[in-house]
């Protein structure tokens, strides 16, 4: 009997103790890879692009990771999840455009202050777009003519990223214009196509077919330098309207983890954008490959939450 | 003409390899299994399933999902007909008659003719794709949110056929789901209505579990009431050779012109991207109403009233492939999933892929016909397992198809609030079916009104605050006539009615 207790008193203590002496030498258990959304979307797919690299090239000490969606609440569900794990590195999530638009619209309890920053990977930027048989052939085009008619821009949602690349724009060329939200991606496609709009803000890959075919005309990138996929269209910076946004994707842990865990990720992060199965990602998504590591990451979280409080404030969605 | 058929042959020798025929029979099986959960329509079908593809070739990986997106729209209507629960908007017109007829111990004959009129509806509507698509494209290309408003309008209007015979509680039942549809956030403005804070409403209230919910639960606790569990249940010996397993000839010869009628109605209403397959089914069954010489005979168990919305929706899911394939805009849930797969590959759907990728647009094109055959068989040869379903009893039914609504509710957004949302609109859908108020009006209304909402709303910045904008544009012209006109002949033809009422009255009273 004595034997027994002592055999169960042993190993509680080490379970208990094990985590504590092995912080050492992370990682040495098995990581819970977090997806806020549901299988199939855009967040899924970097997510499982990540981890199938660091499976494939063995960049996790050999232990596991568990990929799990937790979708629900454009994000809220899945982000509180990981940022209840405060301090511990054995949790980790992808950003996207919901992991800034969600909480600042809705009561969430946490926002991105909540996260360690480890790295941008990518960025969603927009293309403000025009049919191939309008008129106009630069921004300076869309500009002029809104100050004789009414300039319409349509994309998708009321208070998404595409109004805050359209209002920031609008910001620079200090113009009016009309915003036509779409309520989804197809709507806004035919919104444009219809004659319905002058132009629409939309994410290049949604696009790219029609851009391909000759049918429309991207005249602006909203990231700072061009993309690494179309190397053709100019950044609306380069033609005049000082501004850049575009929604992080990329990889935060909880808060509280400590220096040491930032750095390794940061450091494995770095050989998993030298592969070539994330190279062949970004070129499949249409995605720019410009990355920003550790608290630079943060950095840009910050400016970014900033852009889209501002624009969301001056239309009035929130206070 | 020739250079159709040398592209379907070249698509056949795509689609009849050994590996991509596998592929296509795993797809349509999961499909049809997976529309037989309530809850898990198409969309969550394809998403799931996506991963397993990875390894696959792009045009194997297409021809499974599309399989699986097809397969569903089959496999959606047994639910609808044997318990009463629409897994999704687009089969809630087939509850109207299917389920009756089910209740009129003719089950195994309106599965047949499901699967036939599915049948039909899907293979017209991938013939009409062969013959039609690229005329098609610049027609879905062609329509912005105005000509979406009226098209909205048009099957909000049709709705009321729908209604049963009480008009009034039809519009409060159509009413109630309106206002369901104003949770959430403004498409337009952006300021959130009734969500109070919480980050699972911002997005709205999404009729799947409200589906479930009026009609599954609703239905569950109606029979539990009326002592349904109590009652020994007859043994149905339904076997292929049984007399009331095959539709009668009856059946088939009224319905001759419903099968094309539905497909063609259908078909349109779903190449144009937006509820296609809903709106197509809703247009189906109306049009099948009016024109039957015997309208009361609709909502009691009438074949027509089933053959007609089924064979729209499939003729619906294959129109919608029109707009993926040939202009990369996706008409409903399931084919954004499909879109989102597709760029994966690092296809990109445009108005160029069936000219880069002919092996792969030809090939899906191909395999539909084998996939809707396939159909065909497997829906009839299961028909006997589905049948057998109805002789358990009553009462070990019940927490089945409970745990079954509870799951699939729960599977779609990993949503307590929407758990929730399927009980509370249960004892509502009782109350419902008790009092008689249509719980079709009130999802077709849910689904339809948020539509109308935000493409007027659209309408009216596009058109600078002026209504001109319905008659400016020339589809949009066309359009609002057809809509007044259907308005006109209707007031004319109710105060006919009243007036030859009237005279009767009047004459007998003297």
């Amino acid at each position: 009997m004595t034997k027994y207790k002592k055999a169960v008193t042993a190993v509680i203590l080490s379970a208990v103790l094990f985590p504590l002496c092995a912080m050492a030498e992370y990682p040495e258990k098995q990581l819970d890879y977090t997806v806020a959304f549901g299988p199939g979307g855009g967040n899924d797919t970097m997510s499982r692009t990540v981890v199938n690299i660091m499976k494939k090239y063995d960049m996790f000490g050999g232990n596991n990771i568990r990929v799990t969606n937790r979708a629900g609440g454009s994000g809220a569900i899945g982000f509180n999840y990981v940022a209840q794990k405060v301090g511990d590195p054995y949790h980790a999530t992808s950003t996207s455009g919901n992991f800034l638009g969600t909480p600042i619209v809705s009561d969430t309890g946490w926002t991105y202050k909540d996260f360690t920053p480890i790295a941008l990977l990518a960025q969603d930027a927009m293309f403000l777009t025009v049919r191939s048989d309008s008129p106009f052939n630069s921004l300076e085009d869309l500009v002029n003519y809104s100050k004789t008619k009414d300039l319409k821009i349509g994309g998708t949602g009321a208070a998404g990223p595409e109004r805050v690349v359209a209002g920031l724009f609008a910001k620079a060329a200090d113009i009016k214009f009309t915003y036509v939200p779409s309520q989804d991606d197809g709507g806004l496609m035919t919104s444009l196509t219809s004659k319905s709009v002058d132009a629409i803000v939309a994410n290049p890959s949604e696009v790219a077919g029609q851009v391909a075919a000759g049918n429309f005309r991207p005249l602006g990138y909203s990231e700072r330098q061009r993309s690494t996929v179309f190397p053709d269209v100019p950044t609306f910076a380069e033609q005049g309207y000082d501004f850049e946004f575009s929604l992080p994707r990329g990889v935060v842990l909880p808060s509280g983890v400590s220096k040491e865990v930032q750095d390794w990720w940061v450091a494995t992060l770095k050989k998993v954008v030298e592969t070539p199965e994330w190279e062949e990602y970004l070129v499949t998504k249409g995605l720019s490959g410009n990355t920003i590591w550790g608290d630079d990451f943060g950095g840009y979280l910050e400016k970014t939450d900033k852009d889209f409080r501002g624009v969301l404030k001056e239309i009035g969605v929130i206070k | 003409m020739e250079e159709l058929f040398s592209n379907l042959s070249f698509g056949l020798s795509v689609a009849l390899s050994l590996n991509n025929l596998l592929f296509l029979v795993i797809g349509v099986v999961v499909g049809m299994i997976v529309g037989i959960f309530p809850g898990f329509g198409p969309a969550a079908g394809i998403a799931i399933l996506i991963p397993m593809t990875f390894g696959l070739e792009p045009t194997t990986a297409i021809i499974m999902l599309s399989g699986i997106y097809y397969g569903a729209m089959y496999g959606g209507t047994i639910t609808s007909i044997l318990i009463n629960t629409p897994g999704e908007s687009a089969t809630v017109a087939s509850t109207l008659d299917g389920y009756p007829l089910a209740k009129n111990g003719r089950a195994g004959p309106a599965l047949v003719m499901q699967a036939i009129a599915s049948f039909i509806g899907g293979t017209i509507g991938v013939v009409l794709i062969c013959a039609f698509t690229p005329f098609l494209a610049n027609f879905a290309a062609s329509f912005g949110p105005s000509e979406y408003f009226l098209i909205v309008m048009l099957g909000l209007l049709l709705l009321t056929t729908m209604m049963g015979e009480n008009l009034l509680n039809g519009i409060i039942s159509a009413l109630l789901g309106f206002a369901i549809a104003i949770v959430g956030v403004d498409a337009i403005s952006g300021a959130q209505r009734y969500t109070f804070g919480s980050p699972e409403l911002i997005g709205g209230i999404y009729f799947v579990p409200v589906a479930i919910g009026l009609f599954g639960i609703g239905e569950l606790l109606n029979c539990l009431y009326e002592g349904q569990h109590r009652q020994a249940t007859e043994k149905l010996k339904i076997t292929f050779m049984s007399k009331d397993f095959w539709p009668e000839a009856k059946d088939y010869i009224e319905s001759k012109v419903t099968f094309f009628r539905g497909a063609i109605i259908g078909f349109i209403a779903g190449v144009l991207p937006g509820s296609g397959a809903t709106i197509g089914s809703i247009m189906a069954y109306s049009i099948e109403k009016k024109v039957a010489k015997d309208p009361e005979k609709f909502g009691k168990g009438e074949m027509r009233g089933l053959v007609a919305p089924e064979s729209a929706n499939n003729a619906a899911s294959a129109g919608a492939m029109v707009p993926l394939i040939s202009l990369g805009i996706p008409g409903s849930g399931a084919t954004a999933v499909l879109l989102g797969a597709l760029l994966m590959w690092g296809l990109q759907p445009g108005p160029l892929l069936i000219v880069e990728q002919p092996d792969l647009v030809w090939g899906l094109i191909a395999s539909m016909y084998l996939g809707n055959m396939m159909l065909v068989l497997i829906s009839i040869l299961a028909i006997p397992l589905f049948v057998k379903f109805l002789d358990i009893p009553y009462r070990l039914v019940v927490p089945v198809i409970i745990i079954l609504c509870v799951i699939g509710t729960f599977a779609l957004h990993s949503s307590i609030i929407e758990t929730w949302m399927l009980v509370f609109t249960g004892i509502l859908g009782f109350g419902m079916k008790r009092f008689g108020y249509s719980p079709a009006a009130t999802v077709l209304a849910l689904v339809l009104g948020a539509m109308a909402e935000n493409t007027f709303l659209q309408s009216l910045i596009i058109g600078d605050g002026s209504l001109r904008i319905f008659i400016d544009r020339p589809i949009s012209m066309f359009l609002s006539c057809i809509l007044l006109g259907i308005i006109v002949v209707t007031i004319v033809l109710r105060v006919r009615k009243m007036l030859t009422n009237h005279g009767e009255e009047g004459s007998s009273a003297h």
